[in-house]
């Protein structure tokens, strides 16, 4: 029964790639035109990124084009070179940004909670994301002549584009799109129509509960084991998951502190921060920013990451700044568990952080001289730090090196969701 | 079966010389099921659970039998429910239970025939302590080529001078060296083989201790060092570092502060004043070998990146290849 939506996954993988690269700028140079010939797709859809490509160099005729057009060209000089050779860096769009086709309200709500971080976090994204997306089944209502399986994609489809418009799709929402995407193909056509919108609801709690809420939970159980009492735990930025470890250590009266590394543009760290020291009686902690790193990892014990992706030669990709803080505890000797879900694990390889990325929207900027028109501010949000740097990775199937997460069957999809 | 009675089981076990620890743990826990009286399968794990926990509780350095136990409760969970009935199904596990362990046996010889690839001929190889897989591998390569063997003494047990004695015997050119010579040894080496207590789920390496510094020495040297396991070795843990092993206990390393403060007299303040009136007053205190391995841990754990290879029955695996193994066998 699943073969032929087995076989119509590779299709729909193709269009999230396109989904995924509709949102990145076009290209600086004329005649790099290469990428535009390997996705047509580029050339059928108006340019969705206005913004990002009004920030990027004039010499391409279109952004000229599109830059005149732009919402809000004010915050750039018109002598801006633009990024330059991270111009391809993911851009997220302002909240003005016009709404094409059907949009589902509750899209339209969790596009703009993406575009100014209301929303953030590839997990938090994810459930979002599935939760808006239960409401939009519940409210879609399949057209005369037509069948669920095969319609509901196409009504969802707009709906991906729009939140990708907003801010890039993280690999979490990609791996459930997909595994929705399948559930929606496999469901059977002679269902009532209200019955096959409940089943797919259902399997979408399920996947929720199953490889998130779930997976957290056994991942804390794990990670929790590995704090002993007098350690010194070290963490960079704010993961939910890192959160929530610290927490339950902290509920079972483990004696350990922790060290908060924290960097702009985000300042994440904050918000973790005033989590842990609100437990009662208050976690000790200690707040510093990156600069401070190398006279603080000497003190720590173990260093605690969270992840946004993990990938298929074990490099993971996260939060701008990870990879300092794994490579500087490797250089001391330090543990580094790296706290991670398998379902956000990618079966594609990242060899560093510049091929993919995304940049922080101007709002987390620094004011930039007006009178340096040279000069342009560049806030990557994530970084790629290689598999030698992490000591084991906590998945719900037990602590791995990074380098194994590939040869598990669940973190490949090679599930029923 | 009582936790005693399973642990005395297991010791019995334990004196034939060709069981180790993992095989030893297997057979005691058939011998507990062929005694047991549960009536469903869920009894049976609870107390099979029940008798691995009391196993590991008695013995000061679990994590050989731990894999034992692990193996072969995983074993009995996955094993298909066909039989008639439960009486029968129990019978069928414990044949199981025994024939794995009969076949086991075999597997040092497969490993050896997996090593013996790798000896060149006029070999100089290190070894440490004692390890029934390296022996059989290293006599079986002296039948048909010509190697010396270099063995560490491994103290506090010393159980290289087992190793040395029995390879002299065979006929082999062998030399004890001390453990803190190994560096000094190291540029006439080849290669190192190392045995094994269990390897964990990094791809690393539990054994005697010294492992690890062997291993530092060998990378340090660009020497290959090759571990020898038994596929039943392979065990599901992840030490982050030394101090992450179950057998790491406070005590191990621990500085006699007892003993420090009676030497000091409260009243003088002066460190160079006390340690005066220790030198006079006191009697010169004697450290007896007994006194230093208390102190001391019985084994360590070596990192991945420092194992070129590891030889199994399953095949010969790289640090990376052992942990998709073993995330294969039991997240799969």
């Amino acid at each position: 029964m699943r073969m032929p939506s087995l076989s119509a996954k590779p299709k729909n993988e193709r269009k999230d790639e396109r989904d995924r690269n509709n949102n990145e700028p076009r290209k600086l140079h004329r005649n790099n035109n290469s990428r535009v010939r390997e996705y047509p797709a580029l050339q059928d859809h108006p340019l969705p990124n206005r913004r990002a490509a009004a920030s990027t160099s004039k010499d391409a005729p279109t952004n000229i084009r599109d830059g005149a057009g732009g919402p809000d060209g004010s915050s750039d000089s018109p002598k801006s070179r633009g990024l330059r050779i991270f111009s391809h860096f993911g851009l997220p769009k302002t909240p003005g940004h016009q709404i094409k086709g059907d949009i589902h309200p509750a899209i339209v709500k969790l596009g703009l909670q993406f575009s100014e971080f209301k929303i953030c976090g590839a997990n938090a994204r994810c459930i979002a994301t599935l939760t808006a997306f239960k409401t939009v089944i519940q409210d879609y209502v399949t057209p005369p002549h037509n069948t669920l399986s095969r319609h509901l994609m196409t009504h969802l489809s707009p709906q991906i584009t729009h939140l990708v418009t907003a801010r890039p799709m993280s690999v979490t929402m990609g791996n459930a799109i997909r595994q929705l995407k399948l559930e929606i193909s496999g469901s059977d056509i002679d269902l009532p129509e209200q019955d096959a919108k409940d089943a797919l609801c259902h399997k979408i709690d399920e996947y929720i509960r199953d490889r998130i809420i779930i997976a957290d939970e056994v991942i804390e159980d794990l990670a929790v084991k590995k704090i002993k009492d007098g350690d010194v735990v070290l963490t960079y930025a704010r993961s939910s998951l890192v959160e929530k470890i610290l927490l339950r250590a902290h509920s079972l009266d483990k004696r350990f502190s922790v060290i908060v590394i924290d960097s702009r543009p985000l300042l994440e760290g904050k918000t973790l921060l005033h989590s842990l020291a609100s437990t009662v009686p208050p976690l000790p902690c200690t707040y510093a920013l990156l600069p401070a790193l190398p006279s603080l990892i000497i003190d720590a014990d173990i260093v605690l990451l969270g992840a946004h992706s993990l990938h298929a030669n074990g490099s993971v990709y996260s939060r701008a700044g990870t990879a300092m803080v794994a490579m500087l505890a490797k250089e001391h000797s330090v543990p580094v568990m790296l706290c991670c879900e398998t379902y956000k694990f990618s079966d594609t390889v990242m060899l560093d952080g510049f091929g993919k990325n995304e940049l922080a929207p101007t709002k987390f900027s620094p004011e930039v001289p007006k009178s340096n028109s040279n000069l342009e501010a560049l806030n990557p949000l994530y970084d790629s730090t290689p598999a030698s740097c992490i000591t084991a990775v906590v998945t719900e199937v037990g602590l791995i090196p990074p380098t194994s997460i590939s040869s598990i069957p669940l973190a490949l999809g090679r599930t029923t969701l | 079966m009582t936790d005693l009675q399973i642990h005395e089981s297991y010791q019995r076990l334990l004196k034939n010389e060709d069981l180790s620890t993992p095989l030893a743990a297997i057979l005691a826990l058939t011998e507990m099921m062929k005694q047991s009286n549960a009536g469903t399968m869920f009894e049976l794990l609870n107390e099979l659970k029940g008798a691995a926990e009391a196993l590991s509780k008695h013995s000061p350095n679990p994590i050989g039998l731990n894999a034992g136990c692990e193996l072969f409760i995983e074993f009995i969970t996955l094993f298909p429910h066909d039989a008639a009935s439960f009486s029968e199904l129990k019978t069928e596990l414990i044949r199981q239970g025994q024939q794995y362990a009969e076949e086991a046996l075999a597997y040092r010889t497969k490993i050896a025939e997996l090593a013996f690839d790798f000896i060149k001929d006029d070999s100089v190889i290190l070894t440490h302590s004692y390890s029934r897989v390296v022996l059989q591998t290293l006599l079986m390569a002296h039948k048909r080529k010509r190697i010396s063997v270099f063995v560490t003494e491994a103290r506090p047990r010393g159980m290289g001078i087992k190793t040395a004695e029995m390879l002299t015997t065979a006929g082999i050119p062998c030399t004890v060296v001390l453990d803190s010579a190994v560096a000094y040894a190291i540029e006439k080496v080849d290669f190192v083989l190392m045995g094994s207590e269990a390897v964990v789920e990094s791809g690393g390496l539990v054994n005697a201790v010294g492992s690890n510094q062997i291993a530092i020495i060998a990378k340090a040297a660009n020497k290959p060092f090759y571990a020898l396991a038994e596929s039943y070795k392979f065990h599901r843990m992840f030490p982050l570092s030394q101090y992450d092993l179950p057998s790491h206990n406070p005590g191990v390393l621990s500085f006699p502060q007892a003993l420090s403060a009676r030497t000091r007299p409260a009243s003088s303040g002066l460190p160079s004043e006390s340690s005066s009136s220790f030198s006079s007053n006191s009697s010169p205190i004697k450290i007896s070998q007994e006194d230093i391995a208390r102190n001391n841990p019985d084994v360590d754990y070596t990192r991945p990146d420092l194992i070129s290879l590891v030889f199994s029955d399953v095949g010969s695996l790289t640090p990376e290849g052992v942990s998709q193994y073993l995330v294969g066998m039991f997240a799969g």
